[in-house]
């Protein structure tokens, strides 16, 4: 029988060991190409721009694409063979249509910052409008009226609009009826309504008849039909993530169907349905239109969800970005910088608490 | 020949084949007659008949698709929730048709409690709420949680382990514990019978042996119908056996039953006797 001695110089060499990471690395030969086939477009296109005039959109896709997509192509040929080739086309095409959306999205959070960041102060967020004019310089008056409105008639809307579109979830997921592809159908039709679509319907039957004012109220059901969809079928999605397992085991302890949905389905994709509520509420922050028709303005602070017309950050930059003075038109900018920041705190959120590991 | 002498003839044949097979001791729980499966159009039991005698162990054995997770669920009603399933025969609780229209599954569900093949705690719920979730899903009245909460994770072997973190998620558990913590949770609704398909078969050996351990002991209160794949495990754990076989096309069907001893010891039928010596399935 062989024995395995311990042989104490080995263990020195152990524990001299360091940690490394051998499958990054790379034969030079690889290296080299890759990095010509990143340089050498990237210096014909800047040359170009330096002494020509070719537009910039112009120079990086009729330009630089093509010249990339065929220095990529050579380096892999001369790397891998023929069979790079389709690899580095797909990698050049992916990894540039992710720059273009990363360099649209910064664009656009860069212009709010630009033209918005010098509105942004304590009294912008809390302070009302009642005694500002659009010639009042920036340090009076603020949104605080608007962002009061949003945040009623979002509440409003989830209101109405959760507990009906967890329950349409319900009836596709759980209760699988007859009229299941009725119900979809109807649910993927409302997610088409254009949301002055939605805006005109409540001002015609809820504020032209009479029975409400412009408010809060009509607003909130006006962004509650636009939130339904996105909430019923995000909703529809997660529940249908619950594991089957966990139904039958319910079922196999003497459950009843409701009370299998309320206690188990339920509470196992309540992280999911967070998230349904919170993208839902993303989904219609922004919309301008039905709240012009069904909320109105005011530059009041207005706490009554059914007294009278009430501001909102969206309607609020309608109003000032298109007036003829420049601080108006900042704290249009700035209001939309808000309302960004905003909809970026709520679908963080929405990660976070996705994430979150169920307890209790 | 007469009617009476027919049937005497008969009845004899019936006892002489039944005295070799099924051993009745004690009064009867459970009943299977004539059971036959259909999904859809495909026929996937035939004919199955079982007696389980009460407070005992009935291992349920075959190679796989040959319908005994299909069986099991017919005796408490989940095989009605699959759409297109079908049934004949009649299943006997305490005498009675669990298939009567005028009983009520979710009663019966109650009484006749199951373990699955795959731990399903209910990750939303602590470990304690996971063992007292049967008396909230059934509404059942029962008083002293703290006591149903001890005495049911002992009786699952499990109380030692978790009796300092109760509070946590079930989800938090290794998955012999989590089989041990369902265990428990069907135990607190005090069914009479519980089924159990193929409960050891995503575990590791030390939470197997566990779980047979609590099974030979739960068997002193409940009668457990057990589904395994794992030879050794019927004949530690089990009273009676019943050898299920779907041979070449055709529906499942019992080609032999009776007391483990003989079932493993003295088979019949060949196909039995190849089956638990591992020569086929
Ligand atoms: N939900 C179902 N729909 C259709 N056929 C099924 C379903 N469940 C099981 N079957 C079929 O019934 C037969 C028996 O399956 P099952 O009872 O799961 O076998 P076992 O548990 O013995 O492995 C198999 O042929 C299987 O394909
Ligand atoms: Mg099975």
């Amino acid at each position: 029988m062989s024995t395995i001695t311990f042989d104490p110089r080995t263990l020195e060499q152990l524990q001299q060991q360091k940690s490394m990471r051998p499958w990054r690395k790379k034969p030079t030969r690889f290296t080299a190409s890759v990095t010509l086939a990143v340089v050498i477009p990237a210096l014909i296109v800047a040359a170009l721009y330096l002494t020509s005039d070719i537009p910039v959109p112009i120079l990086l896709v009729v330009i630089y694409l093509p010249l990339q997509l065929i220095a990529s192509g050579i380096a892999a040929w001369a790397t891998k063979g023929t069979r790079g080739i389709a690899d580095s086309v797909i990698i050049v095409n992916a990894i540039g249509a992710s720059l273009f959306s990363v360099i649209v999205l910064v664009s656009v959070i860069g212009s709010l910052i630009v033209r918005g960041l010098r509105a942004l102060s304590p009294h912008f967020l809390f302070q009302n409008s009642v005694y500002i004019s659009p010639s009042t310089p920036l340090d009076y008056g603020g949104i605080g009226h608007s962002l009061v409105g949003t945040l009623l008639i979002v509440f409003i809307a989830s209101l109405i609009s959760v507990p009906i579109g967890i329950a349409t979830a319900v009836y596709i997921t759980e209760v699988r009826g007859r009229a299941v592809p009725y119900v979809r159908f109807f649910v993927q039709a409302m997610s088409g309504v254009p949301s002055v679509v939605a805006g005109l319907f409540i001002l015609t039957i809820v504020v032209a008849t009479g029975a409400f004012n412009q408010s809060a109220f009509a607003g909130g059901l006006a962004y509650a039909i636009l939130m339904l969809p996105t909430v019923a079928r995000t909703a529809e999605e997660v529940l249908k993530l619950v594991p089957d397992d966990l139904r039958t085991g319910a079922l196999a302890l003497g459950s009843t169907r409701a009370r299998t949905v309320l206690r188990v389905v339920i509470p196992a994709a309540r992280t999911g349905i967070i998230t349904a509520v919170i993208l839902g509420v993303a989904r219609v922050i922004g919309e301008t239109a039905p709240l012009l028709l069904a909320a109105g303005n005011n530059d009041q602070t207005v706490v009554n969800p059914f007294g009278s017309p009430i501001s909102s950050v969206p309607t609020y930059i309608f109003n000032n970005v298109a007036l003829p003075y420049p601080d108006a038109v900042t704290r249009a900018w700035g209001s939309a910088l808000v309302l960004i920041i905003l909809v970026a705190i709520l679908f963080t959120l929405a990660r976070v608490i996705g994430r979150g590991r169920v307890g209790r | 020949m007469s009617t009476a002498e027919f049937e005497d003839v008969m009845d004899l044949d019936i006892e002489g084949v039944e005295a070799s097979t099924v051993h009745p001791v004690g009064p009867t729980e459970m009943e299977a007659r004539d059971v036959s499966v259909w999904f859809g159009q495909r026929k996937v039991l035939e004919g199955v008949n079982i007696v389980f005698p009460k407070k005992t162990v009935t291992a349920l054995i075959g190679p796989s698709g040959c319908g005994k997770s299909t069986f099991i669920r017919t005796l408490n009603r989940l095989h009605e929730l699959i759409p297109g399933a079908a049934l004949a025969g009649s299943v006997l609780y305490e005498g009675k048709d669990i298939y009567d229209a005028a009983v009520d599954p979710v009663s019966i569900r109650l009484q006749i409690g199951m373990v699955f093949q795959k731990p399903n705690p209910f990750p939303s719920m602590t470990i304690r709420g996971n063992v007292l979730s049967g008396l909230k899903l059934s509404g059942m009245k029962r008083d002293n949680h703290d006591d149903i909460v001890e005495e049911t994770l002992t009786a699952a072997g499990l109380w030692n382990e978790v009796k300092d973190r109760l509070g946590n998620a079930a989800g938090d558990l290794s998955g012999g514990q989590q089989q041990r913590l369902v265990i428990a949770r069907a135990l607190a609704v005090q069914p009479h019978v519980l089924l159990m398909d193929e409960p050891c078969s995503a575990l590791d050996p030390a939470s197997t042996l566990k779980i047979e351990e609590t099974i030979r002991e739960l068997s002193k209160e409940v009668t457990i119908i057990i589904v395994t794949h794992n030879m050794q495990q019927a004949v530690r754990v089990s009273d009676y056996t019943a050898f299920f076989l779907a041979e070449e096309g055709t529906p499942g069907h019992v080609v032999e039953q009776g007391a483990t001893t003989e079932i493993f010891g003295n088979p019949q039928e060949q196909r039995t006797l190849d089956y638990v010596n591992g020569r086929f399935g």
